[in-house]
């Protein structure tokens, strides 16, 4: 954690200029990650307990508490759909059900990026997920709040794809005649 | 799309991840990472693997170091595949290096170059992708060689890239101001831009700025408020709307500037009031996002110049979150309500009742303890606390209540008061340690040297425990802590006469005749009377009411009253001097020097063994006996209490156990205590001593005065720790009989939610309570409001609240374990999928598989 102290007195020396979101955490119900994306620095230690301490926390917290922690100085922010944990660290004095709305827009693009997601395609896919949240947050900002826009870009992306998978297999073909 | 494979990753990876799905155990998923970590390593160095490949061993390297493994190995493989000229691989070589690297790592000196050239390309996805990688990977040495580029895509055709320069350049300012402070005008220009998505990202660069420096941006604040307007009235394309609100995202951020824009500003407020009270208006308070964009306006109407429709709005909207059937909105209603306090206090009493309510609830208890900063938590803390019959949640609170005070009492008269109630409330429940502390804080003042002052905070502790002490059913901790504190300072200052306070005292020995500790320490409290009065020169008169106290002690059943009565008659026969050196005036602090060789009695033991006295032998020397007498010496040590000892003590430095028998010899006219006993109890006066025998040793020291003085180190003053010594072991007696009874207490308490409900339920008693409440807390704040502020200043905002946060960790999840176990389709609030009709994505959530 000293790493991320250390950013906040430098950042609070000239002001406070903090990242609004400081993790985003993907945890299934057996504590498995599913994704990480960090915005502050950790080291991979730092990670590991970070995953650790907030897994023991918000995997045991009764459904019918309110879906803030506060941990470490930070709040979390966490949401479960289904056997998923989605969570994002944030400050203190954030908008905490603005993000709780974060997260929902992102499962929604998740959503329709898979057609109804399940964790099985996060599973599999995680680089995908990683993808779309690029698009969505970018150095710990929201970046884009308009489902289109973020699906247009994810799917010129993936048409790329597409592109260079048939020149592949086109160039596969041709060495494979030449060398025939 | 398929779930399975679907984009065409092959078996061995699939295997990988179902594998590590049906791991049982930490253990065996470890091993299945170490083997699959081996095969990465040699398949991405061998020379022969094809690049298709490696993306896929790039992606199962991103897998294994999300389960917390070092992948370091295959970084500079996640370099490399940044500079393929194949755009797939490209892309996910970037997002590995995104992913693996920090900012200072070594590697990025390797990127830079690509990045370079990829910002320069034709196809906007590879700009965007190295975007990506801009953003999380320069610093601030490598920022000058993409500058200019970042900056010649600010003007990018597409917006995607727009977009990212934006945050890009963002990043860069927050790196290292200077670099760019030369370019800030140009995340105005970008407000202007076509696209909201680019308009929105140049909000966040905005906001740092207006966050530094409010006054350089007034000028903006027509914009803002236009945009803001526009946005409100579904201007923007409808691809931002989200549930049914026009771009959210982008309301809450403007909200946000104006916030800071107004704060404190009369004439900018006024320019905002109007969109802010329209967007107030227009909120949908039955989804989510609404109430956070409500949820933003009280925070901005909170920090604008005061307007009092604005405030009556926010107010309202408060009440509605208090009210609501959702802990995320009660959660932020209190937290709307802290920051809405502050400029108007007399919101507080129109929602006293509604927060009082939310306090019923543990958990929302913690969260208002994060919101309402020191005084304000306490003063609710104290009615609730009342109200609660559970043991373990008033322990709970009180411990956090007196934290709290400890972390932010604006002044020590208000810390005192502030303990008075937690001990009133909840005494028998909080840990003796608290007790001893403010003993402690008592008779050391705060650490400065204002003599004057530390006087001012006992005599005030004094007059406050006179007050309390009248009252009926006190708890037992707090008894003994006015005791105390009577016994030290009640005739300190002058103002009340020993008469006085003994007769006080002798009340509460009489009260609590069952309650040896507190007879103890109401004894003890008599003696430092007495002898203060003594050595001062005053006539005793010793009260009837005393003296058949005393004389009721005398004949005590326990030994340790028996003993301190004892020694308060022997007193009462001594002289002036002797009594001075015996019990000196504030004493208390006073470090106590041990001579634990007790060399001041070799000329005597000397002298001894010239007239033929045994030498004595270290137990070490001893070993023929050692069998039998560590047998022996293991049984004593357990029931030292009960039992005489005859070896010697056996202590590693033998040389003490060899001078003890002289002591006793020499000097001791008083009750014979064991002898081994006595060592211990000087040598360690932490630890628990028995109570028949504290008071003894202490005793047995001072008449070694004499001895002292003719062959003692000339520093070396016996006469102090009379007091201290007796009170530390005093302490630590209590201490642990004060644990024993909060254990059983936590043990057999009995989980009586229904009558604390009843309690509340009675709504006139719940009134006279709020009410109370609330008027300490005007009160309060009209009094000290300085000292107050300064603290909240003082304080990082924050610290207080993470301090609540890390104690209320437990606790909460204590308060889960009893909970059934969550539903698997336990989604979110109903409130959401109503205000959603379009798709329900829930509703598709398949279940879980693996």
């Amino acid at each position: 954690m000293a790493s991320v102290l250390q950013q906040d007195v430098t950042v609070g020396a000239r002001g406070k200029l903090a990242l609004l979101i400081h993790f985003v955490l993907l945890i299934s119900r057996q504590a498995k990650v599913r994704l990480t994306k960090w915005y502050s620095p950790y080291s991979q230690k730092e990670r590991a307990k970070v995953l650790r301490e907030l897994s023991g926390m918000i995997l045991t917290r009764a459904p019918k508490l309110c879906n803030f922690v506060e941990w470490r100085g930070y709040k979390v922010v966490y949401k479960r759909y289904a056997s998923l944990y989605f969570c994002m660290c944030i400050n203190q004095d954030d908008n905490e059900l603005e993000i709780l709305e974060i997260i929902h827009h992102y499962v929604e693009i998740l959503d329709r990026y898979f057609g109804s997601v399940c964790e099985l395609d996060l599973i599999f896919n995680f680089h995908k997920a990683y993808y779309i949240l690029e698009e969505i947050l970018l150095a710990g900002e929201l970046q884009e709040s308009s489902k289109k826009s973020v699906a247009r870009l994810i799917g010129a992306q993936d048409c790329l794809v597409e592109d260079a998978k048939e020149q592949a297999s086109s160039i596969k073909n041709m060495i494979a005649q030449a060398t025939k | 799309m398929g779930s399975q494979g679907g984009f065409g990753q092959s078996k061995e990876f699939l295997d990988l991840i179902k594998s590590i799905g049906e791991c049982r155990s930490k253990a065996e998923e470890d091993r299945i990472v170490l083997r699959e970590i081996e095969t990465l390593k040699t398949r991405l160095s061998s020379p022969n693997t094809p690049k298709f490949k490696l993306k896929e061993y790039l992606i199962r390297l991103l897998y294994v170091e999300m389960l917390g493994h070092d992948a370091s190995f295959g970084y500079i493989h996640a370099v490399k595949m940044t500079h393929d000229e194949n755009l797939l691989l490209k892309r996910t070589g970037y997002l590995a290096v995104t992913l693996f690297l920090n900012e200072d790592h070594d590697l990025i000196i390797l990127i830079v170059n690509t990045i370079q050239k990829d910002l320069k390309s034709d196809n906007y996805l590879v700009v965007c992708a190295a975007l990506n990688a801009v953003c999380r990977l320069i610093n601030e040495e490598t920022i000058p060689a993409v500058l200019p580029q970042v900056v010649e895509l600010l003007g990018h055709q597409k917006e995607a890239v727009r977009k990212k320069a934006v945050m890009a350049l963002h990043r860069f300012y927050q790196r290292a101001p200077g670099s760019v402070s030369h370019l800030i005008s140009n995340f105005r220009k970008r407000l202007c831009d076509n696209d909201p998505g680019v308009m929105g990202a140049a909000l966040c660069p905005l906001f740092d700025l207006i966050t530094i420096d409010a006054d350089a941006y007034k000028d903006l604040v027509v914009s803002f408020v236009n945009i803001l307007k526009q946005v409100a009235e579904r201007r923007l394309p409808k691809s931002y709307d989200y549930h049914q609100m026009p771009a959210p995202f982008i309301q809450i951020k403007l909200l946000k500037i104006l916030a800071l824009l107004g704060s404190g500003d009369k004439k900018a407020s006024e320019q905002m009031y109007t969109i802010v009270g329209d967007i107030m208006r227009k909120c949908d308070s039955t989804s989510n996002i609404g109430n956070a964009i409500l949820y933003e306006c009280i925070c901005c109407v909170s920090s604008l110049h005061p307007n009092p429709k604005l405030l009556e709005a926010a107010a309202d909207a408060i009440s509605k979150f208090l009210k609501s059937d959702s802990h995320n909105l009660r959660y932020l209603g209190i937290d709307a309500l802290s920051r809405l306090i502050k400029i108007s206090p007399e919101i507080a009493e129109q929602h006293q009742l509604a927060v009082i309510d939310c306090l019923e609830f543990e958990y929302l208890f913690v969260c208002s303890f994060s919101c309402y900063k020191a005084s304000m938590s306490l003063n609710l803390a104290f009615p609730y606390m009342i109200s609660i019959s559970d043991n373990h949640y008033k322990t709970e609170i009180a411990s956090r209540c007196v934290e709290l005070a400890e972390q932010f009492a604006p002044s020590n008269q208000w810390f005192i008061q502030a303990m008075n109630k937690v001990f009133e409330h909840a005494g028998d429940l909080v840990n003796a340690k608290v007790a001893h502390n403010l003993m402690r804080l008592i008779a050391e003042g705060f650490g400065e040297d204002d003599d004057a002052a530390d006087t001012q905070l006992r005599s005030s502790a004094v007059e406050s425990y006179l007050q309390i002490m009248g009252e009926p059913k006190l708890p037992s901790a707090f008894l003994q802590v006015i005791c105390w504190v009577l016994g030290e300072y009640g005739t300190a200052d002058g103002k009340y006469s020993a008469s006085y306070i003994t007769g006080k005292l002798c009340d509460v020995a009489e009260a609590h005749l069952a309650d040896d500790t507190v007879k103890a320490y109401a004894i003890t409290a008599l003696m430092k009377i007495y002898s203060f009065e003594i050595a001062a020169g005053r006539a005793v008169d010793v009260l009837p009411e005393c003296q058949s106290l005393i004389e009721e002690m005398l004949a005590s059943h326990s030994t340790d009253l028996q003993q301190r009565a004892y020694e308060l008659q022997a007193i009462l026969n001594l002289d002036a001097h002797a009594v001075e050196k015996i019990m000196p005036m504030d004493s208390t602090c006073d470090d106590i020097e041990i001579d634990k060789s007790l060399s001041f009695l070799n000329g005597y033991v000397q002298q001894a063994v010239e007239n033929g006295a045994q030498p004595y032998i270290p137990e070490s020397e001893r070993s023929g006996m050692s069998n039998i007498s560590n047998f022996k010496s293991q049984e004593d040590h357990e029931s030292s209490t009960h039992a005489l000892r005859f070896e010697a003590y056996e202590l590693p430095k033998p040389v003490l156990s060899q001078n003890v028998p002289p002591i006793l010899a020499s000097s001791t006219e008083l009750v014979p205590v064991p002898e081994p006993l006595y060592v211990a109890d000087i040598l360690q006066p932490a630890t628990s001593a028995p109570s028949g025998s504290d008071a003894g040793p202490s005793e047995l020291r001072l008449r070694l005065d004499g001895v002292q003085r003719k062959w003692g180190k000339p520093t070396y003053s016996s006469a102090t720790p009379s007091t201290s010594s007796n009170d530390t072991v005093k302490i630590q007696n209590e201490a642990t009989q004060r644990d024993s009874v909060g254990i059983s207490n936590s043990k057999t308490r009995d989980v009586s939610y229904d009558s604390r409900k009843q309690q509340v339920e009675i709504s006139p008693e719940k009134q006279k309570l709020a009410a109370s409440l609330f008027g300490v807390v005007s009160k309060s704040d009209g009094r000290q409001p300085s000292s107050s502020q300064k603290i909240s200043k003082h304080q990082n905002p924050t610290s207080d609240k993470s301090r609540a946060a890390k104690t209320a960790a437990p606790d909460t999840a204590a308060v889960k374990t009893s909970q059934p176990p969550p539903d698997l389709l336990d989604l979110s609030e109903p409130s959401v999928s109503s205000s959603a009709p379009s798709v329900d994505p829930f509703k598709q959530w398949k279940a879980f598989l693996i």
